[in-house]
């Protein structure tokens, strides 16, 4: 059985009179260790379909099963234990929490799990060496610039060690040369660490470190130039 | 819960400026309700006192201020045969003003024996020796002391009554922290020759069983045609019939504290609120990280009770400080109200504080978990 199995994944959503359908009937699979790279013009459903696979938006209708859980099913409090245990989110806007150093921001993750404060304290320095932010672990974002500020953003994603990272343009908010650090840490997340990884980008850069580059293009879902699952027909049609 | 403290602590932190003015408007809220509790307890305790209920004051018919009321010193010998009294005890009270003040002086004048028979005090400084030996003698509650700044050794006037102070005391009723005890006769004296052989009041305590209101008409009867007609009612009664302007202003005073927890409501939520708001997006990461809705309530709340519950700590410590020190009494018609800082009056307070930082908690709270987690991280 594949890590992540997708079955009819439909997301619909009302914007004034018309009803949006960025995602009617996809299907996919993703295999433990894969480093998947999701392609798409603005709208097309990529982040939704992350979202979904994240736990942090619930699809209209559509199977989700993510190791062997089918999380569409969870209520929304068993979806956030489920998240802080297997899902370790790259966002592309860092999103640190301002008050905390980049110490506390790693951490934050482990408080939710049952783990003694010394495990904590070695799972955060672990993953500071891995983004080689030691130095900087007493510092607070604002005193962090944009490459680091997104390293920590990554530390505190790999830190529980979950089952599955996803990125939402993760270099987005990059300049060329911390996004190619950021790419040579991410590939190593895959390669070294052995960690499966969902990237949703606009950059083909990025796409082209994955080994499986998925695009969602005219309502259809492409691999390597492969059809390989229909995504919608119509993405937008107006309600009756 | 604990593991988030560092992260609701910073939050407050950050906002500092914020977090400041909430928890001083919670200060001064709660140093406000203290003081009103402080004034309602007084009065409830002059009129609700046990003791108050077992002792009767013989006061000149239709008579209100003390200066006013004159009963002849030998109606004492008439009052002490009604079957049902224990003792009676003639007080000369002189007060110098009779109507409602912050700073009221009241002198009751008391033969030294009944003094000490009839009141529980406790000399803090100076000794009754002096007391008996000096016929200028006074001894002074202690809330008088430090409101004047009296020491035993010094003489003072008020009115035309100068006195020499030997004593300094703690009453086991708290009003009577305020009054200034002297020689029946000495008040007697101070007060003119008319005043010589009369009392302002006759205050008469009962054998156990004995039925107060039978004893009160059985003494007014007695006198009812004698020189001077007398009205006879509870200590705790005389209390409240004699303070019944300020007992009503009182009385309107607790819409008072309550407008304070209001206050303190309003305060609390709205900073609450605002935080939230700020913090939309933030909230959201929080969820995305695996923080249950729950436990994202739960931390807005603890923000709003640790802002409220630390400026009325604040609020109620420096109003029991001020109260204790302070030694504040309101009176009129020489009986007073001491204003008395007490661990019932601070507890109330403290729940107080923690029961509106929760209601103020709620809304925001509720807020922050219904974060629609994608909606707030598409946020700017």
């Amino acid at each position: 059985m594949a890590l992540v199995e997708i079955r009819e994944l439909t997301k619909q959503f009302r914007k004034g009179d018309e009803v949006i359908t960025p995602l009617q009937g996809v299907d996919l699979e993703i295999e433990r260790g894969d480093f998947v790279s999701l392609m798409g013009a603005s709208g097309s459903g990529k982040s939704t379909l992350l979202n979904a696979i994240a736990g942090i938006d619930r699809p209209t209708s559509g199977e989700i099963h993510v190791n062997g859980v089918e999380i569409t099913k969870l209520s929304r409090g068993q979806l956030a234990d489920w998240r802080a245990a297997n899902i370790g989110y790259i966002f592309q806007m860092h999103n640190l929490i301002p008050v905390l150093t980049a110490y506390e921001n790693i951490e934050l993750p482990l408080l939710l799990l049952p783990m003694s404060a010394a495990e904590r304290h070695k799972r955060v320095e672990i993953a500071l060496d891995a983004v080689t932010l030691r130095d900087r672990a007493n510092h607070y974002p604002r005193q962090l610039s944009g490459g680091q500020e997104q390293r920590v953003g990554i530390a505190r994603a790999i830190v529980a060690n979950p089952t599955i990272i996803v990125g939402d343009e993760p270099t987005g908010d990059l300049d060329a040369v911390t996004t190619e650090q950021i790419l040579d840490l991410v590939q190593r997340l895959n390669s070294e660490l052995g960690m499966t990884l969902l990237i949703v980008t606009h950059d083909p850069r990025v796409a082209a470190l994955a080994q499986r580059q998925l695009r969602l293009e005219q309502g259809k879902l492409i691999e390597k130039g492969r059809e390989v699952a229909v995504v919608g027909v119509d993405i937008r049609e107006r309600s009756a | 819960m604990f593991k988030f403290a560092p992260y609701v602590l910073k939050g407050l932190w950050r906002h500092r400026s914020r977090t400041i003015l909430t928890v001083s408007g919670s200060a001064v809220a709660l140093f406000v309700f203290c003081f009103v509790g402080a004034v309602q307890r007084g009065l409830a305790r002059l009129s609700e006192d046990q003791q108050a209920l077992r002792t009767l004051i013989v006061f000149q018919e239709n008579r209100f201020c003390p200066a006013s009321s004159k009963l002849p010193e030998d109606y004492v010998r008439t009052v002490e045969k009604v079957p049902g009294v224990k003792d009676v005890v003639p007080i000369k009270v002189f007060t110098n003003n009779c109507r409602a003040s912050l700073d009221v002086i009241v002198f009751h004048g008391m033969p030294p024996a009944k003094l000490r028979s009839s009141r529980e005090l406790t000399l803090l400084s100076g000794g009754w020796g002096d007391f008996d030996s000096r016929s200028d003698a006074a001894i002074v509650g202690q809330a008088v002391a430090n409101r004047r700044r009296l020491k035993v050794g010094e003489r003072f006037t008020i009115g035309e009554v100068t006195v020499s102070v030997v004593g300094i005391f703690r009453s086991s009723v708290t009003a009577e922290d305020n009054y200034i005890y002297t020689h029946l006769d000495f008040l007697q004296r101070a007060r003119g020759k008319s005043s010589v052989g009369t009392v302002t009041q006759l205050e008469v305590h009962l054998n156990e069983g004995a039925d107060p209101d039978r004893l009160a008409a059985d003494i007014d009867g007695q006198f009812r045609s004698g020189p001077v007609a007398t009205s006879t009612r509870s200590k705790g009664v005389f209390q409240r019939d004699t303070l019944s302007d300020l007992a009503e202003l009182i009385g309107f005073a607790h819409w008072l504290g309550y407008a304070c927890v209001g206050l303190v409501l309003a305060l609390v939520a709205t900073t609450t609120v605002m935080a939230v708001q700020d913090r939309i997006k933030e909230h959201a990461v929080l969820q995305t990280l695996g923080l249950r809705p729950g436990r994202i309530f739960r931390l807005v709340l603890a923000e709003s009770v640790l802002q409220s519950v630390a400026g009325g700590l604040l609020g109620i410590g420096a109003g029991l400080a001020m109260l204790s020190w302070g030694g504040f009494a309101v009176g009129a018609e020489g009986v007073t109200i001491a204003f008395k800082p007490s661990m019932d009056l601070a507890l109330s307070g403290a729940v107080v504080s923690v029961v509106v930082g929760i209601l103020a908690g709620i809304a925001p709270g509720w807020q922050a978990a219904r974060t629609e987690i994608v909606l707030a991280l598409r946020q700017a």
